[in-house]
């Protein structure tokens, strides 16, 4: 008994300090004003700003084109991986640009997307001319694609994996072809892997703020941003952590669209 | 569905060389043979999940080696019945139907009867995790058969059961087999499996075929040492084929019911376990010490050599005593004589000849 | 089914490794350039590279990066071991709750733990700075390290710590013993992730460093808004050879472990 008393003081410690205190003083935050006095202004002047819904809307929208975009690159990715030889191996080289710092690979597209950059050169060698492409949307989405795309091919290659290649047999042998075979065999028994996909990008791209920033050129505003500019430049921690609430609350929406309601179904390997 | 001269590479490794048979519609046959013979990739072959690297594969007398499994008149039952999780039991019997485009009434009146036949009759909301393993066995023939192929396969089928279920599903397989006129080809390792359900069993070994016949046929006249050894236990000795009906074996004289061999030929005499009886050593026509005795319920399996140190297996119902020396009998019908590298054709003809005589 | 042939999959994934390796190229080559700008390339230079060894800010900051990185991954795979001990040990019930609160601030996005853990540092009168990141990491690390090492719990045939009881041993020694060593290949890999997790950690950094701390993200951060800086490509070919070093150690470990699991898996199978 004392041995798992001892197991739990630290643990338990940090349950308290780090994951509950937190969530609780972010939403105790977001009653205050700028000047420290209980309101319920905040959530007030969000619900009523058409700025900062306009700005939810707009982060949404964002968050589901660089998921959907991610997601079309993706998919066929994993489904290629998954059928050659050595995959792991392969599947490694997907991984392994993740090991590498963030802030580094979106520096490296400050670089390539600038007006004189290697992208521009290469559109005025094909004849295309210049374009502004740094801060610019397309550019936001494509970097916060990039960034994401090796999020959503691991959990799309593991549910890929795991079928049974005798499934895919037994498909053909009841006479499905290949399209037949992956619409009604692959694709649905891969789609825990898509929800996991999905709930590993969407949420990050609800809440960038460093991409926004060097890529975006402040042109884009997502909730993180709002969030990270009330508590760093204009001090009003009161609205952040209102904006903090309404992005857990998003949060909370995605993982309960995206989790495997069908549990009866889930655990099946056989 | 005929083979011709069907041989299978993967890279160097050559799985199945120059397989040739014909296979008649509305029998039960069965491939069988050890791990790694190469029965399996026969089944595929059929299937369509490969196709021969040469030789010809014909189904109604038409060429399908390239023919892909979707468009082939055969199913197949897997094993581990490759059942679709994310379906329940009418949604898996029904796929084949779907994708073939049958209406929705006819579907399911068609899975009804499928899983009527395989005795499931209301279970067809059911998911896949809340079946047994005898079950998800059923479902699998039942996604099978409503396609009403020509040939069902069955690839190790029943190996993943107990004992007791794999018994009482041989007994229901043959009998839907007889029911429904289709052909099965049924692939195992087991061999009381094979002799208790086929018509034909075909026995395979290094990606060849090494008989093939009906099971009584295959019992009682092995054609060489390894399927005398893999069909049921045999006692193996080598002997001198003195003349026609007369089989020396360390010695010793024998009568036998085999002909057609050279004079003084080397053979391999195969007697079984079940045809020694124990007596005394006066009466026997051999005298052997008894090593181990085994009591399996219906008989003793005993143990015993004879003076030359050759090793004999006896079923006995009755019992003997550790030590002792006793007397073996047998019939002439008892002894079969092998020929070392004779072939299927060869001992077909060898055997027509003699028994014409008679 | 695949041949040798050429077909569209391939071409389409060698696609797909150029845009996700292009980058990292694109950075690695210009950092070797005698140019100023990520323009042009001007002819092989190191004169990068020794810029950055002369840059002593930039090596303390690399310094204090290290040390908070290996700092927080060490107490954060301590911590976290002894969490996952504990809801592998806990009731039914009690296993799905403690679960759901560590995965907490997996899914909880950066900017959220960053001003939460704001809120906190400041009401708890932290200074912010070295004190406050470390905790910070540690924080984050943990529930890393608990469903790394989660698994090979439960991967664990049960026998294996009856059968050390049943050879006499004592709770401590059977923890020591038997389970721990079952259970490394868990916690290596916990801990190389927290480490990975450490250093390329951006987002929270920014939000609890104060003015007189800063690690590398937030330095590369501040001066990349600043415009191009090719010191900043040499500091990222280190780190992407370090990063290499770290992804081979992590796959011979994962390899290693995987080949531990199956021995433990097959005994489990054998026992049914």
């Amino acid at each position: 008994m004392r041995q798992k008393a001892f197991f739990a003081v630290p643990y338990a410690l940090w349950i308290i300090l780090f994951v509950v205190a937190p969530l609780v003083l972010i939403f105790y935050q977001s009653f205050f004003n700028i000047d420290g006095q209980f309101t319920l202004g905040n959530y007030a002047n969000y619900l009523t700003s058409s700025v900062y819904l306009k700005m939810t809307v707009d982060s949404v929208w964002y968050a589901f084109l660089i998921t959907l975009v991610t997601l079309v690159i993706s998919y066929p990715t994993a489904y290629v991986l998954n059928r050659l030889p050595n995959k792991q191996f392969w599947l490694l080289l997907v991984i392994l640009p993740t090991w590498i710092n963030l802030l580094l690979k979106t520096y490296a597209f400050i670089g390539l997307f600038s007006q004189a950059g290697t992208i521009n050169q290469f559109l005025r060698f094909v004849g295309l001319g210049s374009h502004q492409l740094l801060f610019t949307d397309a550019s936001f989405m494509f970097v916060a694609a990039y960034i994401e795309i090796p999020f959503m091919v691991l959990p799309i290659f593991n549910s890929l994996a795991e079928i049974n290649p005798s499934l895919i047999n037994a498909s053909k042998d009841l006479g499905a072809n290949d399209w037949q075979t992956f619409t009604k065999v692959i694709w649905p028994l891969s789609l825990p892997g898509v929800k996991a996909g999905i709930q590993a990008v969407f949420i990050p791209s609800l809440s960038l703020f460093m991409i926004t920033r060097l890529i975006g050129g402040n042109r884009v505003i997502t909730l993180g941003t709002a969030i990270e500019e009330h508590f760093l430049t204009t001090q009003n921690w009161g609205m952040g952590s209102t904006i903090g609430v309404i992005l857990i609350l998003a949060m909370f929406i995605v993982m309960a669209v995206t989790g495997d309601r069908r549990k009866k179904k889930g655990g099946v390997r056989r | 569905m005929e083979f011709h001269h069907v041989e299978r590479r993967f890279g160097d490794n050559v799985v199945l060389k120059d397989i040739d048979f014909a296979i008649e519609a509305g029998k039960f046959y069965t491939l069988l043979g050890p791990s790694g013979s190469g029965k399996t990739t026969i089944l595929r072959l059929i299937a369509g999940f490969n196709s021969p690297t040469s030789g010809e594969i014909d189904f109604d007398g038409k060429r399908i080696n390239d023919v892909p499994a979707n468009r082939r008149q055969v199913n197949t039952v897997f094993q581990d019945y490759a059942l679709f999780p994310h379906m329940n039991v009418a949604e898996n019997v029904a796929f084949g139907l779907q994708i073939k485009g049958v209406g929705k009434q006819e579907t399911a009146k068609r899975v009804k009867e499928a899983l009527h036949l395989v005795q499931l009759d209301g279970y067809g909301e059911r998911e896949i995790t809340e079946m047994s393993g005898g079950q998800r066995q059923r479902v699998a023939i039942a996604r099978a058969l409503v396609n009403r192929p020509k040939l069902l396969l069955l690839d190790e089928a029943l190996s993943a059961l107990d004992h007791k279920l794999r018994v009482e599903m041989q007994t229901e397989l043959r009998q839907l087999q007889r029911q429904l006129g289709i052909t099965f080809i049924f692939v195992t390792h087991d061999q009381e499996e094979a002799l208790a359900m086929s018509d034909q069993i075909m026995i395979i070994n290094d990606g060849t075929i090494q008989q093939s016949g009906t099971p009584v046929d295959i019992y009682d006249e092995p054609l060489n040492h390894f399927v005398a050894d893999f069909i049921g236990e045999s006692n193996i000795v080598p002997g001198i084929m003195k003349a026609d009906y007369l089989v020396t074996i360390d010695g010793q004289d024998f009568e036998c019911v085999d002909a057609g061999m050279r004079p003084n030929e080397r053979v391999e005499v195969v007697i079984r376990p079940e045809d020694l009886d124990i007596t005394t050593v006066e009466k026997g026509q051999l005298a052997v010490t008894v090593d181990t005795q085994l009591f399996r319920g219906v008989d003793y399996q005993i143990t015993a050599h004879d003076q030359r140190n050759h090793e004999w297996k006896i079923n006995s119902i009755h019992k003997t005593t550790v030590g002792a020396t006793v007397g073996l009998a047998f019939d002439p019908e008892d002894i079969h004589v092998m020929r070392y590298n004779e072939s299927e054709e060869d001992f077909d003809a060898r055997l027509d000849s003699y028994e014409e005589d008679e | 089914m695949s041949k040798k042939h050429f077909s569209w999959g391939k071409v389409y994934l060698a696609l797909v490794f150029i845009i996700l390796y292009a980058p990292i190229v694109y950075l690695v080559v210009f950092s070797f350039s005698a140019g100023k700008t990520m323009e042009k390339y001007h002819g092989f230079s190191f004169q990068h590279y020794a810029d950055l060894f002369a840059d002593s800010r930039m090596i303390t900051i690399v310094i204090n990066t290290m040390i908070v990185a290996l700092l927080a991954s060490l107490i954060a795979t301590i911590v976290g071991t002894m969490g996952a001990l504990l809801i592998k040990g806990s009731h039914r019930k009690w296993r799905n709750a403690l679960l759901s609160l560590n995965n907490v601030l997996m899914v909880s996005p950066d900017v959220i733990i960053g001003a939460s853990f704001l809120i906190f540092f400041t009401m708890l009168g932290v200074r912010l700075g070295f004190a406050s990141v470390l905790l910070s990491h540690i924080a984050f690390c943990i529930p890393i390290v608990v469903l790394m090492v989660l698994p090979k719990l439960n991967e664990l045939s049960p026998t294996l710590v009856d059968a050390a009881y049943d050879l006499g041993a004592s709770r401590w020694q059977s923890l020591s013993r038997v389970v721990l060593p079952a259970i490394a290949p868990g916690i290596f890999a916990g801990y190389f992730m927290a480490l990975t997790y450490s250093l390329d950690d951006f987002a929270v950094t920014f939000f609890v460093t104060g003015n007189g701390f800063s690690t590398l993200s937030v330095e590369i951060y501040s001066r990349a808004r600043q415009g191009i800086n090719l010191e900043i490509n040499a500091l990222s070919t280190l780190m992407f050879i370090v990063s290499l070093l770290l992804v081979i150690g992590y796959y011979f470990i994962s390899k290693h472990a995987g080949r531990r699991n199956r021995i433990v898996t097959v005994k489990e199978g054998d026992a049914q």
